[in-house]
C-alpha cells in the first residue's frame, strides 16, 4: 500500500537522472544508466536562478505577512470573551473554502487598477489572504487549548499585554507556529494558478515553469524531474524532515 | 494669551474629585485597555482578508450582473440575472456541472472507504506504522500540478511506464486513458485518489487514536467478533470524524482545477470539463467576466450549500456519539 503512494514519486525524481534515449524506448525501460544530462539541458532552457528567486520571494514573503497577520489574530480571537470572536474565527476558517477562481478573476483586475498585475507582490497579496486566514484559525485553535494562567502569571510579574502574548503565550505554542509556516510554505511555494495568470516572464515561478517544462518539443519528462528537483523534492524533504509538525497541524487544523 | 485646550484638560485630572474615583477608573480602563489590545490583535488580520477576499469576491458579485467583456468594455451593461439564465442554459456549463458532480462523489466514495481501511491498518503506534505514514503523506505535499503531470506522464500510451502497457494490452485505447471520453474522467478520479486518500487516512487515524479504548475493550470482552466491533462500536463513535473527512475533502473535490488543467484541459470534448475549469476558461481566455463570475458564484452557492448541510450533520453525529 504505501508502495502505491510511493512509487509515481520516485518515478519522478529518477526521471530526471534518465538518459534522453532512453526515455524513447519501446518498451519503456525501468533500468538505465544514470546521467545528469537532464539537469544540463534544464539549466540552458530555464532561467533557474530567475524561477528559484521568485519563488523564495512569493514563498517567503506570504510566509511572513500571514504569520505576522495570522498569528496575532488567532491570540486575539482564543483569548477574547465576546461571541463575535467566535464568529470570527470560523469566518477565517470558511475563507478556505472559498473556490480560488471565485476569488481570482475580480483580484485580476483589481491589480491591473492599482498596476501590480505581472508582479509577484500580486501573488504574495493573494496568497497571504488565504494563508493568513488559515493562521488565524489554527492559531485560534491552539491558543484556546492553552491555559491562561501562564498570561496571567507575566502580567502579574509586571508584563505588557502584549509581552505577556510575546514571552508567555506564543513561546507554548511554539509547534503551532511552525506547522502554520510549514503549511503556508507549501501551499505559496506549490501554487500556480495564481502565478500562471498575475505573473509575467520575468517573475514567474518554479511552478509554472514546470507546467512549460512540459509537452515542449525538445524537453520530455526527465527535465520535469530535474525540474522538480528544485521545486517538489525540497518541499517533500521539509515535511519528511518536520512531519511530526505537518502531522499534528493536520489533524489540529481539521478538529 | 489662549489657554491650550490639552494643558485645561490635564490641569482638571489634577482635581482631588477625579483623583478619588481613581481606582474605579482603573479597573474600568483594564478591561477597556484589554479589549483595545485584543481588537488591536485582530484587527490588520481582518481587515487583511475583508480588503484582499471579500472585497473582490463582492465585486465578483456585481460583475456577474453585468454583460462585461474585458475585449469590448465600452458595451459594458447592466443585465441583471441573464449571466445566471446563460448558465443554466448552456450545455457546456450543464456538463461541467454534472462532471463534477461525478468526480466528487465517486473520488470521495472510494478516499472513504480506501482511507478508512488504511487507518485501520496503521491503527497501533509502532515504529513501522509512524514510517509508513510519513511516506503515504507524501502524495498530499505534493502540488495537484505536479501530480497531475507524473500521471499525465506515466499514462501516455507511446513511452509511459504505464501507459505503454495498458495500450499494448488493450485495456485503454491507442491513444491512452487520457484521450477517450469513456475513461478520460475515471482516470482524473484515480489520480485524485492517489493524491488524497492519504490525506482522509490520516484525519480518520486521529479520530480512531482519540477514542475511548474502554469502550472497545469491553466490545471485545463480550466476545464481539472484529467485524462486529467495527460496525456497532467504532463505525458509529467515529461518526462526526468520518462527517468531517467526507467534508473537506467533498469541499476541495468540487472545485478541482488543478490537475484537470494539465492532464486533458477538459477535454476531449467536454469530457473532463469541470466547473472551475469552465470558469477559468471563461474569465480569463475569453475575457467574458461577468458570465465567468456567475459561474465562479454558483460553485461558490453550492459549496456554501454544501458547508451548511456537512455541519448540520456533523452536530447530529457529534450529539450522538458523545450523547450514548
Amino acid at each position: 500500500m504505501t508502495a502505491f503512494f510511493l512509487l509515481p514519486f520516485l518515478w519522478l525524481a529518477t526521471a530526471a537522472y534518465k538518459p534522453s534515449r532512453d526515455m524513447f524506448s519501446v518498451p519503456p525501460m525501468l533500468l538505465f544508466r544514470p546521467t545528469l544530462e537532464q539537469f544540463a539541458t534544464v539549466l540552458r532552457i530555464f532561467d533557474v536562478r530567475s524561477l528559484l528567486s521568485s519563488s523564495l520571494l512569493i514563498a517567503t514573503g506570504s510566509v511572513g505577512l500571514s504569520l505576522l497577520l495570522g498569528v496575532p489574530a488567532g491570540y486575539a480571537l482564543a483569548r477574547s470573551s465576546s461571541r463575535y470572536a467566535t464568529v470570527a474565527a470560523y469566518f477565517f476558517m470558511a475563507v478556505r473554502m472559498v473556490p480560488a477562481v471565485a476569488a481570482l478573476i475580480p483580484f485580476y483586475l483589481m491589480m491591473r487598477d492599482v498596476g501590480l498585475l505581472g508582479s509577484w507582490i500580486s501573488v504574495v497579496l493573494i496568497n497571504s489572504m488565504l494563508n493568513s486566514a488559515f493562521v488565524t484559525w489554527m492559531m485560534f485553535l491552539y491558543f484556546r487549548g492553552l491555559p491562561k494562567e501562564l498570561e496571567e502569571a507575566a502580567l502579574t510579574d509586571g508584563c505588557t499585554m502584549f509581552g505577556a502574548f510575546w514571552r508567555a503565550a506564543l513561546p507554548a505554542v511554539r509547534s503551532g507556529v511552525v506547522a502554520s509556516a510549514l503549511f503556508c510554505l507549501i501551499f505559496s511555494w506549490n501554487d500556480f494558478l495564481y502565478p500562471m495568470f498575475l505573473t509575467r516572464l520575468d517573475s514567474k515561478p518554479l511552478s509554472v515553469a514546470l507546467l512549460a517544462a512540459f509537452g515542449t518539443k525538445d524537453i520530455t519528462w526527465g527535465a520535469l524531474g530535474a525540474l522538480a528537483h528544485f521545486s517538489t523534492i525540497p518541499i517533500v524533504l521539509i515535511v519528511l524532515a518536520l512531519n511530526r509538525y505537518f502531522v499534528q497541524g493536520l489533524t489540529k487544523g481539521i478538529h | 494669551m489662549e489657554l491650550n485646550p490639552d494643558l485645561r484638560d490635564h490641569t482638571a485630572t489634577l482635581s482631588p474629585r477625579v483623583a478619588l474615583k481613581r481606582p474605579v477608573l482603573a479597573a474600568r480602563s483594564y478591561a477597556d485597555r484589554r479589549r483595545l489590545f485584543l481588537i488591536s490583535m485582530a484587527l490588520p488580520g481582518l481587515a487583511y482578508v475583508v480588503a484582499v477576499g471579500v472585497w473582490p469576491l463582492t465585486k465578483g458579485i456585481w460583475f456577474s450582473l453585468y454583460d462585461y467583456n474585458l475585449l469590448k468594455p465600452a458595451q459594458t451593461h447592466f443585465v441583471g440575472l441573464r449571466n445566471y439564465a446563460d448558465v443554466l442554459d448552456d450545455s457546456v456549463a450543464r456538463q461541467a456541472f454534472s462532471n463534477t458532480v461525478v468526480f466528487t462523489v465517486s473520488a470521495v466514495a472510494v478516499e472513504l472507504v480506501l482511507g478508512f481501511a488504511i487507518a485501520l491498518a496503521l491503527w497501533r503506534d509502532d515504529r513501522f506504522n509512524r514510517v509508513c505514514l510519513a511516506l503515504i503523506l507524501i502524495p498530499v505535499t505534493i502540488t495537484p500540478l505536479v501530480v497531475g503531470l507524473i500521471f499525465r506522464a506515466l499514462l501516455m500510451p507511446d513511452y509511459g511506464l504505464v501507459g505503454y502497457y495498458l495500450a499494448e494490452s488493450g485495456f485503454s485505447g491507442p491513444h491512452g486513458l487520457f484521450a477517450y471520453g469513456s475513461s478520460a474522467l475515471a482516470t482524473l478520479i484515480f489520480v485524485d485518489i492517489w493524491e488524497w486518500t492519504p490525506l482522509v487516512a490520516l484525519i480518520l487515524l486521529a479520530g480512531l487514536k482519540a477514542l475511548p479504548s474502554d469502550i472497545i475493550e469491553a466490545a471485545r470482552a463480550d466476545g464481539a467478533t472484529g467485524v462486529q466491533r467495527l460496525r456497532m462500536v467504532i463505525i458509529p463513535l467515529m461518526a462526526p470524524t468520518i462527517v468531517l473527512a467526507v467534508m473537506l475533502r467533498t469541499i476541495d473535490a468540487f472545485r478541482i482545477f488543478d490537475s484537470i488543467f494539465v492532464t486533458t484541459g477538459g477535454g476531449p470534448g467536454n469530457a473532463t470539463n469541470s466547473l472551475m475549469l469552465h470558469a477559468v476558461k471563461q474569465g480569463l481566455e475569453f475575457f467574458n467576466i461577468g458570465l465567468a463570475s456567475a459561474i465562479a458564484n454558483v460553485t461558490l452557492l453550492c459549496i456554501a450549500v454544501m458547508a451548511t448541510a456537512f455541519v448540520i450533520l456533523f452536530r447530529q453525529a457529534d450529539r450522538r456519539a458523545h450523547g450514548s
